[in-house]
């Protein structure tokens, strides 16, 4: 099915090379404050055409997306819709120009039918306000025979599975005379079972010269479904290709990179030897919620790598460590003691600190300053009498901490919210570097971090297990996880392997096959 | 790679710039309080006399007092709007408790301030706990704490018969200024010390500036909170103390409307609706402004209805300016 889907496409293609590019994009820069999420990107869509875009979080995808849908507008840049050049002042506007991205059933309203929806908004209308029901059906039925959508127009749509109610948004996209479908991670909410039925309508979409970008982190489905693919990274577009001239280790290749300022990767085999080190943090059989049989051990000095893809139960791992999720089930052994944190307080209070994910929601008060956000994570420090803060000490703490760190800015009184991306997140990493911090938990710590200040980082983390503390690092980024870690394990829904040293695994590509066999394992 | 440049803004702004800025307090506080001293000296001679600006801060003492706790509300990213009720409730209950249980002017003040706390306590765990958003749930206490005072009391009033408690907090005098300037400036301190100088300070801003930051920092933002509708309950009750001392007796319906005053006067000085935000010293210029404003349009003889909405039309042109 697929290969013919795919001849079938290539015999369109003479007549789909030589129309126009659906969307033409040169140079497109977007830069929010001091950092750039798109510095000088090319894309270009075909009609008919399949594009699967990839990239790690933070590469750029999402940004391109709302350029395209007119959320953002770019900095810099050629944008042309159909060979002609535009400044889109909105979303409506890039609707109005035929490019729609297709929602996970958000816009949907259950108790209304499949035509009832498509139409919404844009009702036929008779004889002043009564709506022409049949009319709408007809005109319902002829879209999705057209573009061969497996869907009726009288079904009420709170009977339809979740596969079909994105068939219903693309239809509705469609029927509002959309030549451009933007899909981005529409299987992450679908069964194994139920993703054939979205691929189909994507290829009978494509089809009939509809353009489809399709942004997922499942190279699989990209192999299987798209025509070409553009690769992000940091924010620049790093290769196209067609997907039948390319593979899964080539793609793996170009989404991770190979970074110019290797670290000294041999630290692990070092580590490993001499004297085992104390045992600090170990968890057997934990439930929580996202969680399922969690087991894992970190020693002093060790930097643990969490490898699973986003939505895996990485995060939630960390945030069960962290006192942020309750424990239902299991054993976790802390220094020694049996632990089962009640509050981050709790955790807190013990030595264990949470480098989360986003920092802008969980790390830190954007309006405040430097010194005030470093201070709120170590309160206890700065007390006095019990109820005074000892604003002295904070400030020459903060001042320690912004030198350690080489967070660029005059002053540990500027606002967090006036630094660069790198520099609010070695502030949040700045809060638990003093302070008996014994087990650090880094949550994503580079995602949206320039390359300098990722450098600094990957010192300071290292800097701290050498000094004896626990680390474990949860990351997409394999490259980051083979300079920082001394041993790997594998995450899949919310389950975690059995530990590897990092001096068995050779590079990028043997971390993804061993994560896919992880996974593969698990779903047994 | 290339060095990051941290956004700053270079310090070539002239000193009076920079100094509003980093005052964090809105220019239009300092502005409206200019104006309204220089309209009103100019418009009554009695305005910019001593015993005037003392009658000011006498009259202006409850709200000053109940501000700071609202302050404390507020910077949470929370609101209290029950405090006019809960002034109430105490003050007839420290009257109750002089009048049928023992005539005691200390015993009397501690029940008023207990009770205040108390109804603080119903506010924050029905808002921190039961996560009821504090708008509706400090209404709801709004009505239920007025409507006890109703109860309890008949609906009339209660008198107060102690000299000691009228002396105390409302008629005596220390070097000259008045008792309910006293217990101002006391509270004043306390939440000064407290805000700028305590770590609960710190607790309460990083929890109004980012609830979910500071829970990840380790802070018990339910607990703190918890404790700034507490605070604001009690200051409530000492507020309700001073009335019940300065008229000898206490009416029911005393206070409706008064969280009105004290909104505005939280909100003009500066102190963020959404958290995180706010100096103590603005608080002051707040209530003042506030004081001011009630006692120059009595001075001038304007009506209470356009009293009132003037007052509720400042408020409005406040928050405008402080939005972010």
């Amino acid at each position: 099915m697929c290969p013919n889907n795919r001849s079938e496409f290539q015999a369109m293609g003479a007549q789909v090379t030589e129309s126009e590019p659906l969307i033409s994009m040169t140079g497109i820069v977007k830069r929010f404050g001091t950092v750039v999420a798109l510095r000088g990107v090319d894309f270009e869509l075909m009609p008919g055409e399949v594009h699967g875009l990839l990239g790690q979080n933070g590469a750029g995808k999402t940004t391109l997306i709302k350029v395209l849908a007119g959320i953002e507008a770019a900095d810099a840049g050629e944008f042309r819709i159909a060979g002609e050049r535009v400044h889109l002042s909105g979303v409506a506007d890039s609707k109005a120009r035929g490019i729609s991205v297709v929602h996970q059933s958000l816009s949907l309203v259950p108790t209304l039918t499949v035509a009832d929806n498509i139409f919404l908004g844009s009702e036929s209308v008779r004889a002043g306000h009564l709506l022409d029901r049949r009319r709408m059906e007809v005109r319902a039925a002829e879209v999705l025979e057209h573009y061969g959508i497996p869907l009726r127009p009288s079904q009420p749509v709170s009977t339809l599975t979740f596969a079909y109610r994105q068939l219903l948004e693309i239809a509705k996209a469609l029927a509002a005379d959309s030549r451009v479908l933007i899909l981005d991670e529409p299987t992450s909410s679908l069964t194994k079972a139920e993703e054939p039925i979205l691929f189909g309508a994507v290829r009978e979409v494509s089809r009939r010269g509809i353009g489809v970008i399709y942004v997922s982190h499942r190279l699989s489905e990209i192999m299987e479904l798209t025509d070409r693919v553009t690769v992000f990274r940091d924010g620049a577009n790093v290769g196209s290709f067609g997907t039948s001239q390319t593979s899964i280790p080539e793609l793996v290749e170009s989404i991770v990179g190979s970074r110019l300022d290797k670290l000294d990767t041999n630290r692990a085999g070092s580590r490993t030897e001499g004297d085992p080190k104390p045992e600090v943090l170990s968890l057997r059989d934990v439930h929580s919620p996202g969680v399922h049989g969690a087991c894992l051990a970190v020693a002093a000095g060790d930097v643990v790598g969490l490898v699973g893809t986003t939505g895996s139960g990485r995060t939630e791992i960390l945030e069960t460590i962290f006192g942020a999720r309750p424990i239902r089930r299991g054993f976790v052994t802390y220094r020694g003691e049996s632990f089962a944190p009640r509050s981050i307080h709790d955790a807190i209070a013990k030595g264990i600190k949470l480098v989360p994910e986003d920092r802008h929601r969980w790390g830190l008060v954007l309006g405040h300053s430097i010194e005030r956000n470093i201070a709120m994570a170590n309160l206890p420090r700065w007390r006095r009498w019990r109820f005074l803060f000892r604003g002295d000490e904070s400030r020459s703490g903060a001042e320690g901490v912004r030198q350690r760190l080489k967070i660029k800015a005059p002053s540990i009184d500027v606002r967090v919210e006036d630094l660069s991306g790198g520099n609010q997140q070695k502030v949040v990493i700045g809060k638990w570097l003093d302070g008996g911090t014994e087990l650090l938990l880094l949550d994503e710590p580079t995602a949206g971090v320039d390359v300098g200040a990722r450098a600094d980082i990957y010192r300071i983390i290292l800097q701290l297990a050498d000094e004896g503390k626990a680390v474990v690092v949860s990351s997409s980024d394999y490259d980051e996880l083979l300079q920082l870690c001394s041993s790997f394990v594998f995450i899949a829904d919310g389950r975690v392997s059995s530990p590897i040293d990092r001096a068995d695994v050779v590079d990028e590509r043997d971390l993804h096959r061993r994560l896919e066999e992880a996974r593969k394992e698990f779903s047994r | 790679m290339t060095a990051q440049i941290a956004r700053v803004d270079l310090p070539t702004e002239g000193t009076v710039r920079r100094w509003i800025r980093e005052t964090d307090q809105p220019l239009f506080l300092y502005v409206s309080f200019a104006v309204l001293i220089s309209a009103f000296s100019l418009a009554t001679p009695i305005f910019l006399t001593a015993s005037n600006l003392l009658n000011i801060a006498n009259q202006t003492a409850l709200v000053t007092i109940m501000a700071m706790g609202v302050a404390f509300v507020i910077i949470t990213a929370e609101i209290d709007l029950s405090v006019g009720s809960t002034l109430a409730l105490s003050g007839v209950c420290a009257a109750l408790f002089m009048r049928d249980a023992i005539n005691n002017w200390l015993l009397a003040a501690i029940v008023a301030i207990a009770v205040g706390a108390m109804v603080g306590a119903v506010n924050g765990v029905l808002a921190v706990r039961i996560r009821i958003p504090s708008f509706l749930v400090t209404l709801g206490t709004l009505s239920m704490a007025r409507g006890i005072t109703l109860l309890v009391t008949g609906t009339s009033p209660v008198l107060v018969n102690n000299e000691t408690f009228w002396s105390v907090f409302a008629e005596g005098t220390f070097i000259g200024i008045a008792a309910p300037i006293l217990w101002t400036v006391l509270v004043v301190a306390i939440a000064w010390a407290v805000l700028h100088y305590g770590i609960f300070g710190r607790q309460l801003y990083a929890t109004g500036g980012n609830i979910d930051a500071a829970r990840f920092s380790g802070i018990n933002t339910r607990r703190v909170k918890t404790v700034a509708f507490i605070v604001s309950g009690a200051l409530a009750g000492l507020a309700g103390t001073i009335v019940a001392a300065r008229g000898h007796a206490i009416r029911p319906d005393v206070g409706a409307g008064v969280e009105l005053d004290v909104i505005a006067a939280v909100i003009l000085g500066g102190v963020s609706l959404f958290g995180g935000k706010g100096k103590i010293y603005g608080v002051i210029l707040g209530s003042l402004i506030i004081g001011i404003l009630n006692n120059g349009l009595v001075l001038l003889g304007v009506d209470p209805s356009i009293q009132l909405t003037i007052k509720g039309f400042l408020i409005v042109v406040a928050v405008a300016f402080a939005k972010r």
